[in-house]
Parts: structure tokens; C-alpha cells; sequence
């Protein structure tokens, strides 16, 4: 912080009459998103010039489909995130909701119109409570959500017996499968979510408030807004997410396991902060949260294509996430100086 | 010391949080000795320290940077590097010394680099951490790709063995919880409480925040190593997944230690009192016949309803500063 202050002096004296609101064609909370966009369509040229046989379109659309559980995943933490909040119970409600719906269905199609509705209910369920510890008893996020994913493992672990493998219902294996016009249907899925997702969170005078709570509760609170209830909220839309992506992961891999959603928690968070969102909340545009969970999908594929090594993958994603956050940290401190200066020039103190 | 003195102090424990998990763990413990009556024996206690300290002293780690408000994901990856390279160089020229030195080295840079770009560089300690949890994992997967390895017997013998009919991880603990009373009545420890409980007011008191925050950083990494250095003793050999699944525990262990993970309120002897928690816990529903998949739902519950005991003493220490004032 002092270092900030130590560079923003000079800079005030180099630009004496700087206008006290900066607006560019595109808003600056977009920049990381565009970046990373850019990073990911770097990556698959690249891969596509160094191996010839990457890059077909199946392997595209491959790529796509793939990345539907991280997107959907993702758009929930990152609520959740916007409120300065986290949540860590999505890996289990993810495992659950796989379970629920193989274990509801038995492989037969019939019980899928009652056996999704009811495993988004549940997942939602989750996060319900989730949100009442958070929102109304005041409890921190980090401790609510880890002692309830902690809790419902076990809970789900003791009904499963911790064994069970249920086959999927086909219906659901087929529309993870197969598309229309050539257009697999989970990535016409995906679209489709990103779409409400985006209206939502940028579009939504529901989203504006959970900015608003984000940046500051207590002003949010002053102002009138159901702070408790949207905190509520979020976490009920981030246990259904969840619970969407175990569904959809049941689909794919045809089976489902309780622990098949835990490999998606940190790239759930890491997806959310590569596209310039901070942990403490109130900051970055929903499609920062997308761009994020494509590139990890697509960093994911390529490695594996690759064929590196579990070691080498590993070094390989957290050094970019590292990098990540690196490249944002310059970009966030030069908007923090104009912010300072704007308001310096406002004759608007700075406590 | 007088008697107003002495109430003084045990309220500011209480205020910790740290003596209704001291509580809670004696209930355990009780109920624990009822059903299982060798538990108190000798064997019993040290059989349920060697359980414990791993996780205690990954936990009393990660304590210190949760103190000074920051997170850190970072303890399994630094656990896992020290584990494997135990087991992979201890039977060579190293000798156990030098193996412990190696392995303090590596945890004192991995904590540094984290404490340097969250406390220079202003990054987000949760991000950073994770990212350089994933790097950990996979440099310990490149030492060692699947399980194997050996320790040498000079080491799982000094560690897990007795020293002058102590056990050795009584001892562990009994240092880490002496050198903890030290730091915390140093400037440094004092620095660490300032930070975490309102960052703004101690720089403009005059502390050099980001060095206590680096200094948390490369203490806690120094810890981890530590604690990856016992597991490799008392596993008897190398496994770069094996710590994977302490993340968890140890904020479950912080947490119900009555530390704060805003920053600035709790210690290292509630995380100790809250790893022991832990493991009382399953041997206690172990001995009561409680079927091995629903011990998580018993973490999860005794969790939550640590925090709830430390906010409400927390609140009624406010409610008596008010008083007061």
C-alpha cells in the first residue's frame, strides 16, 4: 500500500489536469476477460501449429463440451465470490448431485423427469443452508462451507455406503453425446447458460446488488437491499450449479462416484480469480469468469494431448495461475492510482 | 499474581475460543476412556499423539499465516515435497540431519515466495497459495511418481520412538507449543496479532506489515516441512498424494482451535487442542460402535459449533468492553 502511494505522487504530478473519470471503449473490468480469451485462442493455435494433428474440428468441439462442467461450475463460486464470500462444499454437492441422479434413475429413462428436479432441489437444498450460516448467522464462509461439504460427504457416504456405482439414465448419456446440425448439444448448453448467466450477474438488477453487497455490506445494508436474502440467494444458486454439473458429468462419464466433483473445486476458484475477480468480492464481470473456465478447460485438454506427466500438468497449471494473477496485479494497482486521483481531484477523501 | 488477575487471563482465553475446544476435548476424552479404558494407558496416549501430530503441527503452521489474515492452501504441496524427498535421498549421503535441513530449506522458500507476492506484490493470498499448492503437488509427483520410497531407521525412530520413556511427539508438540508462548510475547508475534486484527491501524502505527507478513509465510512453510518431515517417519515411506487430504483437517483443526481466519484473534495452543479434537473424535466414535463413514459428519458439526462458541465469546467480551467503557 505505501508503495502505492509512493507512485502515485509523481505520476499526479505529470498529468496536472487528468479528467477524474477515465472511460474507454471497453470498460476496464473487461480487459482481464479479453485477455484471457486471447491467452486461450493463443494456446490452441499454438498447439495447432506444433502439432499438426491437433486442431480438427472434432477435437475443437471436444475441447467445448468438456469445458461445460467448469463453466457451470464456476458461475456459482463466482457468486459466491462476489459477495466476498466462498464456496468450498461444491466438489461434494457435485459428487452428490452425480449420485442422486444415478442413483434416482437406475439407468431408466422414465425416472428423469422426476430424478433431475429432484437432485437440483437438493443440491440447492445444500446451498440454502450454506447461505442461511453465512447470511443470517453470521458465520464466516470459509468454515460454513467446508464443515458442510465435510458434513454432507459424510452424510451421502453413509446412505451410498460409500460403494455404489448406479448406471446413469441413457437419455442423459445421449445428450451429452450427440448434437444437432453438428452442433454437439452441450455446447449448445453451455450458450445458452452463458447467455442467462451473463443477463444475471452484469444485466440483473439482482446482479447490481450483489455488487453492490459485495463491494461494501455495510453501505448495502444502509441502503436498504435484502442482504441477508441475496446472500441466501447466491449460495442456493451456487448448490444448484453444482449440482447441474454433477448431473451433466454423470451423463458423461456414465456412471457417477461421490468424489468425481472434487477434482473441479480449485479450478472452480481458480477460474474466478483468473478472470480478474478478487476474493474479497465486489469486483469482475461474469464473462472474466467464463474466460477463465474455458482457458483452464483448454489448458487442461492441451496438456493432455501433451501427454505430460501428472508432475509436469500440475507445475505446468499452477504456474499459470501464478502468472495469472501476476500479469492482473499490474493492471489492478495502475487502475487503483487513477482511482485515487480521480478522487483526489474530487476534493473526496480517501477514508 | 492476584486472583482479578488470574480471571483476567482465563477470560481472555476464553475469549480465544481456545478453552471451550479445551473443554469440549476433555468431554471426548472422558467418554473416549469410559467405552475404551487402555485410552489413558501409557500406549493409549502415545498411540493418539502419533496420530495427532502431523496434523497438529501442519495446523500450528498454518495458524500463523491465518493470524495475520491471510489463507494458505499451500501446506499439503510443501508436506508432500518434504515427504517425498525424505524418502527418496534419507537412505543416501544426506544422513538424517542434512535430510531435515534440505527439507526446512525447501518449506522456507515455498513460504517465501508466497509471503513475497502476497505481502509485496499485493496478490490475493488465497489465489496465490492454491496456485503454488498445484505447483508443490506437482513437483512432488516429478520427485516421485508413485508411491515407494524408504526412510531411513535413524529417523522413524528418532521421531516416532521414545526419548527417555517420553514419546517423541508429546515432545514435538510439547517444543512447538513453547516456541509459539515465545514468538507470541516477541514483537514479531505481537506484529502478527496487530496486522491481522486491523491492517491499516498497525502500518500507521509504524509496523512494517509486509515483513510480518513474509515473516508468517516462510515460519508457516518452515512448519509444513516439519510437519511433511514427521510424516515421512511415521509413514516409513514416501507418497506424494498422502497429504492431499490434510488441507481440510487443518482448517478444520485452526478453526475449532478458536483462531479467527479473519486475522488477529486465537494461537497456536487452541489448533493443538483442535488437532487433538479431531483425533479423539474418531477413536471416540470408533470405541462407540459409529460406523467409520459418518465420522464426517461429527467433524462437520463439531466445526461449526466451535465457531459458534468462539463468535459468542467473542461477543461477550465485546458486551463487556462496553460495559466497561
Amino acid at each position: 500500500m505505501r508503495m502505492r502511494k509512493a507512485r502515485a505522487l509523481p505520476r499526479a504530478k505529470v498529468v496536472p489536469e487528468a479528467p477524474p473519470v477515465w472511460r474507454p471503449a471497453v470498460g476496464p473490468d473487461l480487459v482481464p476477460a479479453l485477455l484471457v480469451f486471447a491467452a486461450t485462442g493463443l494456446l490452441v493455435v499454438g498447439m495447432m501449429l506444433a502439432s499438426p494433428s491437433f486442431g480438427s474440428f472434432d477435437q475443437l468441439t471436444a475441447i467445448l463440451v468438456t469445458a461445460i462442467f467448469l463453466v457451470v461450475a464456476s458461475f456459482g463460486q463466482g457468486l459466491v465470490i462476489l459477495l466476498g464470500g466462498i464456496d468450498l462444499s461444491l466438489g461434494v454437492v457435485i459428487g452428490i448431485g452425480g449420485m442422486m441422479v444415478a442413483g434416482l434413475t437406475r439407468g431408466s429413462n422414465d425416472a428423469l423427469m422426476s430424478a433431475i428436479p429432484l437432485t437440483l432441489l437438493s443440491c440447492a437444498g445444500i446451498g440454502l443452508i450454506n447461505g442461511i450460516g453465512v447470511g443470517l448467522a453470521k458465520l464466516p464462509p470459509f468454515i460454513t462451507t467446508l464443515s458442510s461439504g465435510i458434513t454432507f460427504f459424510g452424510v451421502a457416504l453413509g446412505i451410498t455406503a460409500g460403494s455404489s456405482q448406479q448406471p446413469v439414465a441413457p437419455a442423459l448419456q445421449t445428450f451429452m453425446n450427440s448434437g444437432w446440425l453438428g452442433l454437439p448439444y452441450p455446447i449448445l448448453f453451455t450458450v445458452a447458460f452463458v447467455a442467462a448467466a451473463w443477463l444475471f450477474q452484469n444485466r440483473s438488477a439482482e446482479g447490481r446488488k450483489l455488487y453492490a453487497i459485495g463491494s461494501s455490506p455495510g453501505a448495502a445494508r444502509v441502503l436498504g437491499l435484502p442482504v441477508a436474502a441475496l446472500t441466501i440467494a447466491a449460495y442456493a444458486i451456487s448448490g444448484l450449479c453444482a449440482g447441474l454439473t454433477g448431473i451433466l458429468l454423470a451423463g458423461y462419464a456414465a456412471s457417477a462416484t461421490l468424489d468425481m466433483g472434487s477434482a473441479l473445486l480449485m479450478p472452480s476458484i481458480a477460474a474466478v480469480v483468473i478472470g480478474g475477480a478478487r476474493v474479497t468480492g465486489g469486483s469482475g464481470p461474469y464473462l472474466g469468469t467464463f474466460a477463465g473456465a474455458l482457458f483452464l478447460s483448454t489448458l487442461s485438454t492441451v496438456i493432455t494431448a501433451l501427454s505430460f506427466s501428472q508432475g509436469l500438468r500440475d507445475i505446468v497449471q499452477g504456474g499459470i495461475i501464478l502468472i495469472a494473477l501476476l500479469l492482473q496485479s499490474g493492471r489492478l494497482n495502475l487502475r487503483h492510482h487513477r482511482w485515487r486521483w480521480a478522487h483526489h481531484q474530487q476534493g473526496g477523501g480517501l477514508t | 499474581m492476584t486472583a482479578a488477575s488470574q480471571l483476567a487471563q482465563v477470560r481472555s482465553v476464553a475469549a480465544g475460543g481456545s478453552a471451550a475446544a479445551f473443554v469440549l476435548l476433555c468431554i471426548m476424552t472422558g467418554i473416549y476412556a469410559v467405552h475404551e479404558p487402555s485410552a489413558l494407558s501409557a500406549f493409549g496416549i502415545s498411540n493418539l499423539l502419533n496420530n495427532t501430530v502431523v496434523l497438529a503441527l501442519a495446523a500450528s503452521g498454518l495458524t500463523l499465516v491465518v493470524l495475520c489474515g491471510e489463507l494458505d492452501l499451500s501446506g499439503p504441496g510443501v508436506m508432500a515435497i518434504g515427504n517425498v524427498v525424505v524418502a527418496t535421498t534419507s537412505t543416501g549421503s544426506l544422513g538424517a540431519t542434512g535430510n531435515l535441513a534440505a527439507v526446512l530449506a525447501i518449506g522456507a522458500a515455498v513460504g517465501g515466495l508466497n509471503g513475497f507476492l502476497v505481502a509485496y506484490l499485493g496478490l490475493q493470498s488465497l489465489a496465490v497459495s492454491l496456485g503454488s499448492l498445484i505447483v508443490c503437488q506437482g513437483v512432488a509427483l516429478l520427485i516421485l511418481p508413485a508411491p515407494g520410497g524408504e526412510v531411513t531407521d535413524t529417523i522413524v525412530q528418532a521421531v516416532s520412538g521414545d526419548i527417555r520413556a517420553i514419546p517423541a511427539p508429546a515432545l514435538i508438540m510439547a517444543v512447538t507449543a513453547g516456541l509459539w508462548l515465545l514468538l507470541k510475547h516477541s514483537r514479531l508475534g505481537v506484529a502478527l496479532y496487530a496486522v491481522g486484527a486491523d491492517e491499516p491501524s498497525a502500518r500507521l502505527s509504524g509496523l512494517n506489515t509486509r515483513t510480518t507478513k513474509l515473516s508468517a509465510f516462510v515460519m508457516s512453510g518452515i512448519v509444513y516441512a516439519i510437519a511433511g518431515f514427521v510424516l515421512s517417519a511415521e509413514i516409513g515411506s514416501g507418497d506424494p498424494r498422502v497429504s492431499d487430504s490434510f488441507l481440510l483437517f487443518m482448517y478444520a483443526a485452526v478453526a475449532i482451535g478458536g483462531t479467527s481466519l479473519g486475522g488477529g484473534r486465537g494461537g497456536v495452543l487452541g489448533t493443538l487442542v483442535g488437532a487433538c479434537i479431531l483425533s479423539v473424535l474418531q477413536k471416540m466414535l470408533f470405541a462407540l460402535g459409529v460406523a467409520d463413514f459418518y465420522t464426517n459428519i461429527f467433524n462437520g458439526v463439531i466445526m461449526i459449533l466451535a465457531i459458534f462458541f468462539g463468535q459468542l465469546s467473542a461477543w461477550l467480551a465485546r458486551a463487556r468492553h462496553r460495559g466497561q467503557g
